[in-house]
C-alpha cells in the first residue's frame, strides 16, 4: 500500500460475501432527528462493518454521531435509512420481543456508570441476564461464580456494588455483559469515571477477555488509553465515519498521536 | 435476513420469579414505598373510622342498655344529620390520597430510569416492567389497606369506648363489622392498583437508550 493510499479515508468493503464472520454490519445507515421543526442529521450515511472477534473503538467528539452509531450498532434505536446487521439478523425487521431478545442474547453491555444494582450482591447482578434468558438457577449460579472469578472478583461474589470501588463495579458490569455469551460487547465509556490507573486494568482486562473468549468489543471512548488495544478505531465526525483505521497506522506517543 | 433455525423468543418470566425481583426492589427503596404506604394507610384509616363510628350510631338507637342511657336523641340525630357531610369528606380524603399515589408512584419511574433502561438491556420486555410496578403497587397496597384498617377500627373503637363506655366492644354485630373491614380493605388495594397504571405505563415505555445517559 502507498503511503498516500493509507491516507485516504478508508471505507470498509461491505459488499463482500454475507458470512457469520461479521459481527455487525452497517450500510448506508442514516438517521434523523426531529427536535421541533429543526432536524438534526445524526448520521448521514454510514457503512461499517466489525469482524469477529475484533476490537474496535469508535471516537469522536460529542455531537459527531458518535453516540447515535454506537447504539445502532447495539440494537438500541432503529436507523431511518439503511440497514444495521447483528449477526447477520437485519434489527429493522425486528419486533420488540426480538429486539429483547437480541439484547439478551447477542449484546453486552457496559456502562459509564456501570448501572448495577447497588444493593443486590454482585452474584444477583450478574446472574440477572441469565434469568431473563431463561437459565436455571443453579446453572446461572455456577456461570455467575466462574464469570466474576475471569475478572478477578472470585473472592466478592457476595459483596454488594455499594461496598466496592468504581474500578469493582465496572469488573461486575464486564462479569454481567458476558453473563449469556454475547457475539459483541458494547462499551460506552467504560473508563469515563475512572482514574488512569484503574481505566488502565479495566482496558486492559477487556482486551484479555477480547482474545479469550473470542467476542468482539466495541467501545465509545475518548479515552486515547483505549486506542492502543484496538484492532482498528473508527473516526466519526459530522454523522460520517471519517476515518476507519488499523492500530498499526497510528503511532501514539504519550500526549500526542501521530498517523503514519 | 433471519437465521430460521433461531427462535428469537424470551418466553415471559414466572410469576414467582418477577414477584421476587419485585420484593427486592422494594426493600432498596424502602422509604419511597413507604411514603405511598402511609398515603394508602392515612386515607384508609380515615375509611375505616368513619365507617366504624357511623356504625355505632347506627346501632346505638336500635340497643338498649348500658349505651343508650349515654346518649340523648338529640345527638343522635345529629350524628345523622352529619352523615352526608362526613362521606364527602372521606371520599375527599381517598381522591388525595388517589393523585398522592399516582404522583409518589410517577417520581419513583422518573428517578429509575436507569435501572429500567438497564433491565431493558438485560433482556427484559416491556411487559415485565409493567408488571414489576403494577406488584409492587399491589404489595403496597395490601400492606397498607391491612394497616390503615386497623389503626381506623382500633381508634374508633378506642373513641368509642371513651365516649359509650366498654359497650362498645359487642355493639357491632359480625356482619357488620366484616362489611365495614372488608370494604374498606378492597377500597385501598383497589385505589393503588388503578393509581398506579398510568406511572407503570410509563415505565414500560421507556426505551433502553435512556440507561446510557450520564446524567438525569
Amino acid at each position: 500500500m502507498s503511503a498516500s493510499a493509507e491516507n485516504k479515508v478508508v471505507q470498509e468493503p461491505v459488499e463482500t460475501k454475507l458470512s457469520t464472520s461479521y459481527v455487525v454490519r452497517a450500510t448506508g445507515v442514516k438517521k434523523i432527528y426531529t427536535m421541533g421543526s429543526e432536524q438534526v442529521h445524526a448520521l448521514r450515511g454510514v457503512d461499517f462493518a466489525v469482524k469477529r472477534g475484533e476490537y474496535i473503538s469508535i471516537m469522536g467528539p460529542s455531537g459527531s454521531g458518535k453516540s447515535t452509531l454506537f447504539n445502532m450498532i447495539g440494537g438500541l434505536d432503529k436507523p431511518n435509512q439503511g440497514q444495521v446487521y447483528i449477526d447477520e439478523v437485519d434489527i429493522a425487521a425486528l419486533n420488540p420481543v426480538e429486539l429483547a431478545w437480541l439484547r439478551c442474547h447477542k449484546v453486552g453491555y457496559i456502562f459509564q456508570t456501570y448501572n448495577l444494582i447497588p444493593v443486590a450482591t454482585a452474584l444477583d447482578n450478574v446472574m440477572l441476564p441469565m434469568i431473563f434468558a431463561g437459565m436455571q438457577q443453579a446453572d446461572a449460579q455456577d456461570k455467575a461464580v466462574k464469570l466474576l472469578e475471569k475478572v478477578g472478583l472470585g473472592e466478592r461474589i457476595l459483596h454488594k456494588p455499594l461496598q466496592m470501588s468504581g474500578g469493582q463495579q465496572q469488573r461486575v458490569a464486564i462479569a454481567r455483559a458476558l453473563a449469556n455469551s454475547p457475539s459483541i460487547v458494547l462499551a460506552d465509556e467504560p473508563t469515563a469515571n475512572l482514574d488512569k490507573k484503574t481505566g488502565l486494568q479495566i482496558i486492559n482486562l477487556l482486551k484479555e477477555l477480547n482474545k479469550t473468549e473470542g467476542v468482539s468489543i466495541i467501545t465509545a471512548t475518548h479515552d486515547h488509553k483505549m486506542l492502543d488495544i484496538s484492532d482498528r478505531i473508527a473516526w466519526v465526525r459530522d454523522g460520517r465515519i471519517e476515518k476507519f483505521q488499523k492500530r498499526s497506522d497510528l503511532e501514539i506517543k504519550e500526549g500526542e498521536m501521530h498517523v503514519q | 435476513m433471519k437465521n430460521e433455525h433461531e427462535i428469537m423468543e424470551i418466553e415471559s418470566l414466572p410469576l414467582g420469579k418477577i414477584i421476587h425481583i419485585t420484593c427486592k426492589g422494594i426493600r432498596i427503596r424502602i422509604w419511597r414505598s413507604l411514603i405511598v404506604v402511609s398515603g394508602i394507610v392515612l386515607a384508609i384509616a380515615f375509611l375505616s373510622y368513619i365507617l366504624c363510628s357511623d356504625g355505632f350510631a347506627q346501632n346505638i338507637a336500635k340497643s338498649a342498655g348500658s349505651i343508650a342511657e349515654k346518649v340523648t336523641p338529640e345527638q343522635i340525630q345529629e350524628m345523622k344529620d352529619q352523615r352526608v357531610q362526613t362521606y364527602w369528606m372521606v371520599a375527599l380524603a381517598i381522591l388525595i390520597s388517589f393523585v398522592g399515589i399516582i404522583n409518589a408512584m410517577l417520581m419513583s419511574v422518573t428517578e429509575r430510569f436507569r435501572e429500567i433502561g438497564t433491565m431493558k438491556c438485560l433482556g427484559a420486555l416491556d411487559s415485565f416492567v409493567l408488571k414489576m410496578f403494577l406488584i409492587e403497587s399491589v404489595i403496597e397496597g395490601l400492606i397498607g389497606a391491612l394497616a390503615g384498617v386497623i389503626t381506623g377500627i382500633l381508634i374508633a373503637y378506642v373513641e368509642g369506648a371513651i365516649t359509650y363506655g366498654s359497650g362498645v366492644w359487642t355493639l357491632l354485630p359480625a356482619g357488620w363489622f366484616l362489611g365495614i373491614t372488608a370494604f374498606s380493605f378492597v377500597t385501598g388495594v383497589v385505589i393503588t392498583i388503578i393509581a398506579a397504571l398510568y406511572p407503570a405505563k410509563q415505565a414500560a415505555k421507556m426505551t433502553p437508550v435512556v440507561a446510557l445517559r450520564a446524567e438525569l
